[in-house]
């Protein structure tokens, strides 16, 4: 299956040269937001937006794969991501800042996420 | 067919010169650890240190713990596949240090591992501060990226582990315990009329540094199948998973698995423990459908009655629970979840990621997102420089004086998902 992956993540940028990845400098509920939009357009969510043990809020960091081809909205899709985006906005917004190491310590968990998944795209 | 567990009742640990196990007092020899830790060349140095029940002593970053096992009789060694031979387990007769663990430390994913307060209101909330633990602190070689630094401390906590308990092996068991299993045949005639009940064995399977191994397989890789009970006694499945720490099963948990044991404290008079189903929670949705597709099916074809469903994590594995019990539930068998809620730190929240009207029974394991305030205690083992970043601190989390104010999902094993702790709530 063609795939794109949606992502906030300088790192998934980086490693995935050879793939099809929209990278925007966002928040992590902004991701969420512009996957909700493609569904609306006809794509389809191929990983599951709440993915990690890593909550909402405490990561910055957030990748989303979804399906290249366009049909008719998935009603599965828009239900996964509406309830992604109420769960995620329980939690209490971080203000800190990260320090390096620790950012860079998010961009490779969501990076290791996203790629658990490409063993599985067929 | 039957395992017996032995267990041997570990009453103190010192340092010695010579590692034994005598009128219940470990003995540990230093060095054998530091060498079995050195084997492998990622690791450049082990700290090993004692945290009694009671002391004054907080261990962070924990990254598992383990009960060291050793195998008497039967075809496998402790952990197979993973650093034993791949033979079957769940038979035969097993040696346990009952009353201690290895706990292995270190900062491999900066914000991620958990806290073992050994006294105070934070122990209140770990299981494993009334072990005697043996804690290994690894640091890594320089530049050793995390996913490697996680697996050679993963490693070496199992030789650990294992090297501890074969001095278990000539002692004699203070108790013992015997579960037998039997097969398919003889188990429907001879538990004819008892409820049918399975165990449905979620595990964590999201990526590198969130993995569970099954016979040294990692979870992600496999399609939902059918254990004897018996075998996560001898190590058939083992924690890779380095992150959320009030909800993760640490291997210790995957060997003491409460659900399973409570099942065979009923199997045979009110219910027929009749099946262990384990399966994964991946990231790839095709691959959640496919997942409880089998294990609903799994479920049908044993013509099971009912089936506890336990989880581990939080979030994307909310949605394989639902995926299962509403599967399951639609093939006419009933579903008990156990999980546990991020409902907000006044608890108000929706508790779960999904959820759905079949799920209508449900066991809690606490909410992750309650606050603490655990006190400065007395000596670290590890570092507190994460305490800021962990998961559920922030900040604010060090305050001036020492203590340490931080949601519960930050201590090791706080709200198990299985059960393998005293939080809950009754509506």
């Amino acid at each position: 299956m063609k795939y794109i992956i949606i992502t906030n993540n300088p790192l998934v940028k980086e490693k995935y040269v050879d793939k099809e990845v929209e990278f925007s400098d966002v928040s992590y509920q902004e991701i969420l937001q512009s996957v909700k939009n493609k569904i609306a357009l006809g794509h389809k969510i191929l990983t599951h937006p709440l993915s990690g043990s890593v909550k909402p809020k405490e990561t910055p960091y957030k990748s989303i794969m979804i399906s290249k081809e366009r049909a008719s909205v998935d009603l599965e899709s828009i239900d996964i991501i509406e309830n992604a985006i109420i769960t995620a906005s329980k939690f209490v917004e971080r203000r800190d800042k990260w320090t390096p190491r620790v950012l860079e310590d998010f961009k490779l968990v969501d990076f290791t996420l996203i790629d658990s998944a490409m063993g599985s795209v067929s | 067919m039957k395992l017996e567990l032995g267990y041997v009742q570990i009453k103190d640990i010192v340092f010695g010169n010579e590692s034994k196990i005598s009128n219940g007092v470990l003995t540990v020899d230093k060095a054998p650890i530091e060498a079995l830790a050195k084997e492998d060349d990622r690791i450049k140095s082990v700290t090993i240190d004692i945290a009694k029940p009671g002391e004054s002593v907080r261990i962070t970053p924990v990254k598992d713990v383990i009960e060291p096992r050793c195998k008497v009789e039967g075809d496998c060694d402790i952990f197979p596949g993973t650093i034993g031979s791949v033979k079957m387990a769940g038979f035969g007769k097993t040696h346990v240090c009952k009353g201690m663990a290895v706990v292995t430390a270190g900062k491999i994913v900066g914000f991620q591992e958990g806290i073992i307060d050994m006294k105070g209101p934070g122990a209140d909330y770990t299981p494993f501060s009334k072990l005697l633990n043996l804690v290994c602190v690894f640091e890594p070689v320089d530049g050793l990226k995390q996913h490697d630094y996680e697996e050679a401390v993963r490693f070496a906590g199992f030789k650990i582990a294992k090297y501890i308990g074969e001095l278990s092996k000539d002692v004699k068991p203070d108790s013992t315990e015997t579960f037998e299993v039997c097969d398919f045949k003889e188990n429907m005639e001879k538990f004819k009329g008892l409820p049918r009940v399975g165990y449905v064995h979620m595990l964590q399977s999201q990526g590198l540094l969130h993995d569970t191994y099954v016979y040294g397989v990692d979870a992600k890789k496999i399609l939902p199948t059918l254990m004897y009970p018996t075998e996560v006694f001898d190590g058939a499945i083992v924690s890779g998973n380095c992150v959320s720490a009030c909800d993760k099963n640490p291997t210790y948990v995957h060997m003491n698995n409460p659900v399973v044991v409570d099942l065979f404290k009923h199997h045979g008079k009110e219910i027929n423990f009749c099946a262990h189903i384990i399966t994964n929670e991946n990231v790839y949705l095709a691959d959640k459908q496919r997942s409880s597709n089998f294990t609903a099916k799994l479920c049908e074809m044993l013509a099971l009655d009912a089936v506890i469903i336990t989880e581990e994590g939080f979030g994307n594995p909310d949605a394989d629970l639902i995926m299962n019990c509403t599967k399951i539930e639609k093939k006419g068998i009933k579903t008990v979840l156990v999980t546990d809620e991020y409902a907000g730190r006044d608890g108000g929240s929706q508790s779960l990621a999904d959820a759905d009207p079949l799920g209508n029974a449900c066991v809690t394991g606490g909410n992750a997102n309650e606050v603490v305030v655990l006190p400065k205690l007395d000596k670290v083992i590890g570092t507190l420089d994460y305490v800021n970043k962990i998961a559920g601190g922030n900040e604010n989390s060090m305050r001036p004086d020492g203590t340490i104010e931080i949601e519960i999902q930050a201590i090791t094993g706080a709200t198990s998902e299985v059960g393998f702790n005293k939080l809950t709530a009754t509506y």
